[in-house]
Order: structure tokens, then C-alpha cells, then sequence
């Protein structure tokens, strides 16, 4: 790769995950709505929402770190975005491998969760609280799903992962050939996304929106556009590790967007799991599916 | 000769403010014999620091006899010992810097630098002892200082030390047991001609040999279920003492089983006995591990106290030393004892600043602090440092020696190891987030509003640990580059690292680029902030609170309990963990048999003369019927 390209790239790729993060952020508005049987808003409107937030006059701020954690939050969303490979942009994938991508995913959370803490209201230290154990709940089965694969392929490397799986086609693909990790892992990722039944944390009726009760104005803003692109990078890590990569950008948006399809079809059809509950529900189906597949692994290499 | 003098300095720093305390030692002059020590304390550590480093260059020549008994005690320095060495003697130098100001002079720490020097001089000991007799007493010296450094304080430290003490000497009896053992098979106490016989033996006396060697490492170390003495004891203590035990004093075991597993009598002769298809003794101790991360952690958790939660979190950093060593591989031996850095540096930073929280609010209750960011900001910092390593996420040192562990055994083939690894990490986050929200965000009680920041004194330490946190994460190279050596020199296959992670042979890690990458997107995100409109900050009780006004005489707060969700999964194991019950129930044993013991010694002068001629008549049947 040039130098020209790889500049070109670094400035590019967030802004096309963004643009990607709008389309889905408004399908699945268009779609829910369809399901409820409303027009619904435009297909750009997350675009429009950032715009109106981030124009907004008023801007509160609780200290600093509430200032900081906003950066931290959107800076290591960007970051992780970077080593995570897409078709014709792989550069930073040799400097990390998917267990440094699983833990850059954490700087966001840990961001958000001292600007929400420093923002002295209790409905948002309930709201970090619930994210936390919930990521504890997703975080388990997700991990022992890479694990597995990981073991097998003898490689903690995703782009090889990604090999692996093109070279033998169709039936190397992660969720045919390991069908238990496949599935442990589809169910975590919906907890990752925070889609019901797994929304315990933003909560709108029980806890005021949760770590949001205290942001508004380009806070909430750049927030959004956190989500936008952190969205389409979640749906990345599984379509790597489970759906064969993608070898070009159509393969790759057609593949997120009938999963993200699948994701929010879930999503409508459920209310939401108490916190322990959707805790437990991670750790006794999720877990132990991923577990026995792993188990498979290790009789197969046995 | 700076091998020599790594032994003389503490013994005469301990002579010399054991001095200072007896000469000075009324409690009006508390304060003038406060200084007087300090003073001493900070030049011996500081030379005792200069002097670790001039040692480096005698590593393997000079070992030096000292006649004992007439046995001989025999000192040399080996790489391994070496890197230990170096991080008691800058882990101790920093503790002392922070207690030039942190230490208040009430005279209750008269003693604090004396059994600080020796405990010094019993670690050093241990460290550069080169045949198990010595191993065995310096042992003893250094687990008794522990005692008496442990006693420094209010009563409740003085119980949790007695604690700590029945396991520490259990400990010495077993390793006594196991120098026994060792010395009448072998006939030689030197640990390079024990390790030439055992290569011989069966595999009955290797396993009886490790065992006896090992547990009372693992005691040393806290692992599970031998843990139950550390959080009370540390907890109680001294927070820089805490600081200190936790650093570094608890991490001698780790370094005594390394040297017994890989330096002393070989992993793989044990391994070579106890193998079959299911499980084999490096494995056993991986098991260990796993346990010993997962269940402190998860205590944690629960935990109201900032220094309790710390020190089990002190443990659970130890599974993953542990099990790093265990795992006996390239990567899993490096991140095991790379791990024993980083944790050294992150969880004395993490102590320090609840230590200077501790100086201006006088307590270290959680469930009584908050918001105290505005007041503190650099022990903030600091904490936050900390925690980000002992998390182990980017760009801190603590991500570097996880990541070579979990990689290590995922390609090892131990995947159910790694999530323990795993699960323990997210224990981890959970429990720190819960300790920096509740000591420092959330909102401020009125009670602490004139709270000042501590003084420059202890500001400095923390911004020196938090220096180093992040330098070597970012350039990991720099102590890599001694864990191979180490490697090197026990005939293992040393770790590929280069200055900013691990070489492309052995995975993919650059911190360098990470931190650049993170610098970046911060800068872009800034970028974005900036375009937005102008901020303002606001007072904490401008704030949400669906229609009601809020002020000063309403506790808007969520900090009790912060885990609730979890609480309702746990708790049955959390309010009765097994091993506690195990233990009450040994002691109550105990306790009823020394009842009855104690029932011989009525008091009564006819009783003990019945009994002195109850034992004539014994004796005269024993003698006679021998005839």
C-alpha cells in the first residue's frame, strides 16, 4: 500500500463508516416503523439528528472530565475502528491482533462511564452500573466464542481468521463450520448493540435514558455520532470472525445489512430483561453453547 | 561487592533507626524522632537503590559465604533474583518518598522504618540466598518483619497481623518439612547440586519434595483457597504499607516458585512423573490460578472499602502470574513475569492516591465518599492511571503482560483458562469503576467541602508512578528486555520483543502505534468538540431530577450496593464463601481443643503436684516394664 493510499484511507474509512452508520442508524428507524405500521422518518435522519445537536447554543458541562470522556469516548471508538480490517484496508491489522481490538472496544465504555459518573446524577451512575454488569454478560460467551475459533486456527490474528474462511469458501465460513460458536456469538452481539431484549441500560421508562440523563447539546451530539460508527464496527467483528470477512464493499455492506436486519427483527419483537436476568440469560444459554462448541474443537483436535 | 552491600545497607538502616526510636522515643518528641528517621530512611533506600543497579553487572560471579553455625550462608545474584531485586529496591525507595509526607507523626509508627529496613533486609535475603538453608531463614526473617510491619497501627491491625502470622508459619514449618527432606535425600543444602540429584530420583520423592517446596510459595503468594490472610491484614495496615506489602512483598512467592519450578528442580522432571492424558502438575498449578483470579475478583466486587477491594484485587493479580508460569510456555512465563512488574507499579499508584484520599477525608469507606474529583484532581489522575492498568486495557503496561498470558494459552490449547483469565478482567472493571465512581465522582457531600489537594510530597510519587504506568506500556521493550535474559538464562526459549511490544514472529503488539492511533483519534474528536458550541460548567446541583429542586440537604447519590444485579446472581456463594467456612470451622477445632488443654492448667498447686507424680509413676512403668 502507497503512502498516498494509506493517507487517503486513514482520512476516508471513518467517514465511510459513519455514512454506513447513518444508513443503518435509519433503516432501522424506517424499519421499526413499518412494523408498527407508521411511515416513519427520513432514511438520513441520525444525520439530521447530529446536525441539530451539534448546532445546538446551549452546552452544559460538569467539570472536565465530563469534557475529557466525551474525547475518550469518540477517540477510542475511532481507534479501535482502525485496527478492525475491511476490504482494501488491512494496514493496521498488523499491529494488533483481535484480542487488542476487544480491549480498545473497552475505551469508549470506560470513557463514557467517568463523564456520566462525573456528572453527579444518580439515574446515570445506574445506567454505567447496568452497562457494566451487562458487559460482563455478553463480553464472557462473546470471548470464549474467539477463543474457540482462535484455538483452532492457531492464530489470535483476525485477518487470518479472515483467510482462513475465504480460502475455503462457503462451508469454512465461521457459522457453518462452527455452528454452536456461531449462534453463542449472534446472541452476545445483540447484547453488545444494547437491542432488546438486552436495552437495559439506556432504559428511556425506568431510569431517564440512563448516562444520557445529563448530556444534551454536541455532548449528546458527539455521542450519536459515537454510536453511528460504533454500530457498523460491532457488526464487523462478527461478520469477520463467523461470516467470512468480505472481499469487496458490496459483499460487505450486503452481509451487514441482513444481519443488522436479523439484529433488529429480534430487537422488535422483545421487551426488556431485568439486569440480572439478561445477565443470566448470557452466562446459561449463550455461555454454555460456546462452550460446548469449544469443547467440540478440542475433542476435534484431540 | 554491591551484592554485599544490598544485605548490609538494610541491617544497618535497621540498626541505625532502631536507634533512632529508642533514644527519641517519648511520645512529645514522637514527631522529633519521626524526622530523624525519615531522614535515615530516605538516604539508606536511596543508596540501597543505587546500589541494585551497580549489581546488575555481578550477576552469576561473587557469591559470597558467610559463616553461619558452622554451616556457611551463601549469597549470589542470578537474573532472575536480579529483576526482584531491582523492584524491591525502587518499590521501596518510591514508598518511602510517598511517607516522607504521607506518614503522619502521632507516634503511632515509631517503629515504621525499623521493620521497614529489616523487612527489607529478610526480602533481599530470600532474593539472593543461594542454598536452602538460607532460603529457609532469611524466610523466616522476612515473614516475621511482615508481622511486626503489619502491627504498626490501630488494635484491628494488630488482630488481622496475628491473622497472617498462623499462615506464615505454617508456611516456614512446611518449607522447613521440605529443607529436611531435601537436605537427608540429597545430603547437601546448595540448590544447584540438589537440582543435579533430583534429575535422578523417582517420581514419589519429586512429587513430595515439590509439594513441600511449593505450598508455602503459594501461601506466600495468596493463592486460592490459601488467601483468607491477605485482605485483613493488608487491609488494616498502613496504606502505604499496604501499598508496599502488595507491590512486592507478596510477589516473593511467585518469584520462590519460579525459581523451584524452572531454576531449582524442573518443571519438566515433574511433568515427566506426573504426566498422563488428562492433566499434568503444570496444570494442577494453571487450575490454581484460574481460582485465584477469578473468585478475589469477583469478591472485589462487593467489597465497601477502597483498601479491602485493592487487596483482593492483589490477589487476583497473582492467578495471573501464576498462571503465566504455570502455562510453561515462551509467552505465558514473559507476560507472568512482566505481569509482576506491572502490577507493582499500577496497584502501589492505586494505594497511593486512596492513601492521599485518605490523609485529607480520614476515611476509606466508599460508601461515604464521592465527588471528590474537583478537590483531588491528581490523586484522581492517578487512581485513573492505575485502574486503566490493572483493567488491563491500552495504552497502560498492564495490557501488555495480560495480553502475552491470554495469547499464550488460547495457542496452548487451554481455552477455558483464558476465559477464566477473561471473566476476571471483566470482575476487574467492574469492581474499579465502582471504586473511582465512588471515591471520586458521583456527588460531593457537603462535610468535604474545604478538602484541600495533599502536598507536593505526595503529589510527586503519584505522578512519577503514573509516568512509568504509561511509559511502559507504551515502550514495554525496556523490561521485556530483562524477562528475556531471564528466560536466557533458566535455558528457556526468551521472548522475540521489540522496543514497543512483541516482534511479528511471536503475534502482533505495537504499543507505539496504538498510543499514536489513540493520540489521534483524540485529536479528531477534539476537533469535533471544538466545533460545537461554546461550554459551560455547572455546579452539581444543577442537575436532572424529574421536577424537583435540588440543594445541599438532598443526597442525590447511587453508590451503595452499585452492583445490584450482580449482588442478586452471587449471592449465596459471596455470603458464605466455602473456604471462610472451612477455615471458622478449623479454628473453632482449634479453639475447643486448646479448651481442653487448657482445662490442665486449673491454677491449683495439688493439681500439678498430682500430676508431677501422675508422670513419675508413668515413667517408673515405662523404665521398668523396659527391663
Amino acid at each position: 500500500m502507497s503512502t498516498l493510499s494509506l493517507v487517503v484511507w486513514i482520512i476516508a474509512y471513518p467517514i465511510i463508516i459513519f455514512c454506513i452508520g447513518v444508513l443503518l442508524g435509519g433503516y432501522e428507524r424506517k424499519f421499526s416503523a413499518r412494523v408498527e405500521r407508521r411511515i416513519g422518518p427520513s432514511w438520513i435522519q441520525p444525520f439530521y439528528d447530529v446536525i441539530k445537536l451539534m448546532s445546538k447554543k446551549t452546552n452544559v458541562s460538569h467539570g472536565y472530565m465530563h469534557d475529557v470522556a466525551i474525547l475518550m469516548l469518540l477517540g477510542g471508538t475511532l481507534l479501535t475502528l482502525y485496527f478492525v480490517p475491511v476490504p482494501g484496508f488491512t494496514y493496521f491489522s498488523q499491529f494488533g491482533d483481535f484480542l487488542v481490538i476487544s480491549y480498545l472496544l473497552l475505551i469508549p465504555s470506560l470513557g463514557m462511564a467517568l463523564g456520566v459518573g462525573e456528572t453527579a446524577n444518580p439515574n446515570g451512575s445506574i445506567g454505567i452500573s447496568r452497562a457494566l454488569q451487562m458487559l460482563a454478560g455478553y463480553e464472557v460467551p462473546f470471548i470464549l466464542t474467539f477463543i474457540g475459533v482462535a484455538m483452532k486456527e492457531q492464530t489470535t490474528s483476525m485477518l487470518d481468521i479472515i483467510h482462513i474462511q475465504q480460502a475455503g469458501g462457503f462451508w469454512a465460513w465461521g457459522l457453518i463450520a462452527h455452528p454452536l460458536l456461531g449462534v453463542a456469538a449472534l446472541i452476545a452481539l445483540q447484547g453488545m448493540l444494547n437491542e432488546k431484549p438486552f436495552e437495559v441500560i439506556v432504559a428511556p421508562h425506568e431510569i431517564a435514558t440512563g448516562p444520557m440523563t445529563e448530556m444534551g447539546g454536541k455532548y449528546l451530539g458527539i455521542m450519536f455520532i459515537q454510536h453511528l460508527i460504533a454500530v457498523p464496527l460491532e457488526l464487523t467483528l462478527y461478520i469477520n470472525l463467523f461470516l467470512g470477512g468480505a472481499s469487496s464493499w458490496l459483499e460487505y455492506l450486503v452481509k451487514l445489512f441482513v444481519l443488522w436486519t436479523a439484529l433488529i427483527s429480534v430487537n422488535m419483537v422483545f421487551g426488556r430483561f431485568r439486569v440480572d436476568s439478561a445477565v443470566k440469560f448470557m452466562w446459561k444459554i449463550s455461555l454454555p453453547l460456546a462452550a460446548l462448541g469449544v469443547i467440540g474443537i478440542m475433542l476435534n483436535i484431540a | 561487592m554491591s551484592t554485599s552491600m544490598l544485605l548490609i545497607l538494610p541491617l544497618a538502616g535497621f540498626l541505625t533507626s532502631l536507634a533512632a526510636a529508642w533514644i527519641v522515643p517519648a511520645s512529645s518528641k514522637a514527631r522529633a524522632s519521626g524526622t530523624v528517621q525519615k531522614f535515615i530512611a530516605g538516604i539508606g533506600f536511596t543508596a540501597l537503590f543505587v546500589f541494585a543497579f551497580l549489581a546488575k553487572g555481578e550477576i552469576g560471579t561473587g557469591y559470597l559465604g558467610i559463616p553461619l553455625f558452622g554451616l556457611w550462608a551463601n549469597f549470589g545474584l542470578t537474573q532472575l533474583s536480579w529483576y526482584f531485586v531491582a523492584m524491591v529496591a525502587g518499590i521501596t525507595l518510591v514508598t518511602v518518598l510517598f511517607s516522607l509526607q504521607g506518614l503522619r507523626d502521632d507516634g503511632r509508627y515509631s517503629f515504621y522504618y525499623v521493620w521497614l529496613f529489616s523487612k527489607t533486609f529478610g526480602m533481599l535475603g530470600v532474593l539472593l540466598s543461594a542454598d536452602m538453608l538460607t532460603f529457609f531463614i532469611m524466610w523466616e526473617v522476612m515473614s516475621w518483619c511482615t508481622y511486626f510491619l503489619l502491627q504498626q497501627g490501630h488494635e484491628k491491625a494488630k488482630r488481622a497481623g496475628a491473622g497472617y502470622l498462623v499462615y506464615a508459619v505454617t508456611a516456614g514449618m512446611i518449607l522447613l518439612a521440605g529443607l529436611l527432606y531435601m537436605y537427608f535425600n540429597v545430603g547437601s543444602f546448595d540448590f544447584r547440586t540438589i537440582q543435579a540429584a533430583f534429575s535422578g530420583f523417582d517420581a514419589g520423592r519429586i512429587i513430595v519434595a515439590m509439594l513441600l517446596v511449593l505450598v508455602p510459595m503459594l501461601i506466600e503468594a495468596a493463592a486460592y483457597p490459601v488467601h483468607w490472610w491477605l485482605p485483613s491484614a493488608y487491609a488494616n495496615a498502613e496504606t502505604g504499607i499496604s501499598a508496599y506489602l502488595a507491590a512486592i512483598s507478596t510477589r516473593i512467592g511467585i518469584y520462590g516458585m519460579t525459581m523451584f519450578l524452572f531454576a531449582g528442580f524442573g518443571l519438566t522432571a515433574l511433568n515427566l512423573v506426573t504426566a498422563n492424558k488428562y492433566v499434568s502438575a503444570n496444570e494442577v498449578l494453571m487450575i490454581i490460578g484460574a481460582f485465584t483470579m477469578v473468585v478475589p475478583t469477583f469478591t472485589a466486587l462487593f467489597q465497601h472499602d477502597a483498601k479491602e477491594l485493592m487487596t483482593w484485587h492483589s490477589i487476583g493479580q497473582g492467578g495471573y502470574m501464576i498462571v503465566g508460569i504455570a502455562s510453561s510456555t515462551t509467552l505465558g512465563i514473559a507476560g507472568g513475569l512482566f505481569h509482576v512488574f506491572n502490577h507493582m507499579t499500577y496497584v502501589s499508584l492505586i494505594l497511593f492516591s486512596i492513601a492521599a484520599v485518605e490523609y485529607r477525608t480520614g476515611t476509606t469507606n466508599l460508601n461515604k465518599l464521592g465527588g471528590l474529583i474537583k478537590k483531588q484532581p491528581v490523586a484522581y489522575l492517578g487512581l485513573l492511571f492505575g485502574i486503566i492498568g490493572l483493567a488491563g486495557i491500552p495504552p497502560m503496561n498492564g495490557f501488555v503482560s495480560k495480553w502475552l498470558i491470554y495469547r499464550a494459552l488460547i495457542l496452548s490449547g487451554h481455552p477455558f483458562i483464558a476465559l477464566a483469565a477473561f471473566i476476571a478482567t471483566l470482575g476487574t472493571i467492574l469492581s474499579v469503576y465502582k471504586l473511582i465512581h465512588n471515591m471520586f465522582l458521583g456527588q460531593l457531600p457537603e462535610r468535604y467541602n474545604d478538602i484541600k489537594e495533599v502536598g507536593w510530597g505526595m503529589r510527586l510519587p503519584i505522578i512519577f508512578m503514573m509516568a512509568v504506568v504509561w511509559l511502559t506500556g507504551a515502550f514495554p521493550g525496556t523490561v521485556l528486555a530483562v524477562v528475556a535474559d531471564i528466560q536466557q538464562s533458566l535455558g528457556l526459549e526468551p521472548i522475540a520483543y521489540s522496543a514497543h511490544g512483541v516482534a511479528a514472529e511471536m503475534g502482533q503488539l505495537n504499543m507505539l502505534v496504538i498510543n499514536i492511533v489513540f493520540i489521534g483519534g483524540l485529536f479528531v474528536s477534539w476537533l469535533i468538540y471544538h466545533a460545537g458550541g461554546k461550554r459551560k460548567h455547572i455546579g452539581q446541583y444543577d442537575n436532572y431530577a424529574a421536577g424537583h429542586f435540588l440543594d445541599k440537604s438532598i443526597p442525590y447519590n447511587y453508590n451503595y450496593n452499585f452492583y445490584a444485579g450482580m449482588d442478586h446472581i452471587f449471592e449465596r456463594a459471596l455470603h458464605k464463601p466455602p473456604v471462610k467456612r472451612a477455615e471458622q470451622a478449623l479454628a473453632a477445632f482449634v479453639s475447643g481443643m486448646s479448651e481442653y488443654v487448657r482445662r490442665i492448667f486449673t491454677g491449683n498447686i495439688t493439681t500439678y503436684a498430682a500430676y508431677v507424680v501422675a508422670a513419675v509413676v508413668v515413667i517408673l512403668l515405662v523404665l521398668g516394664g523396659g527391663r
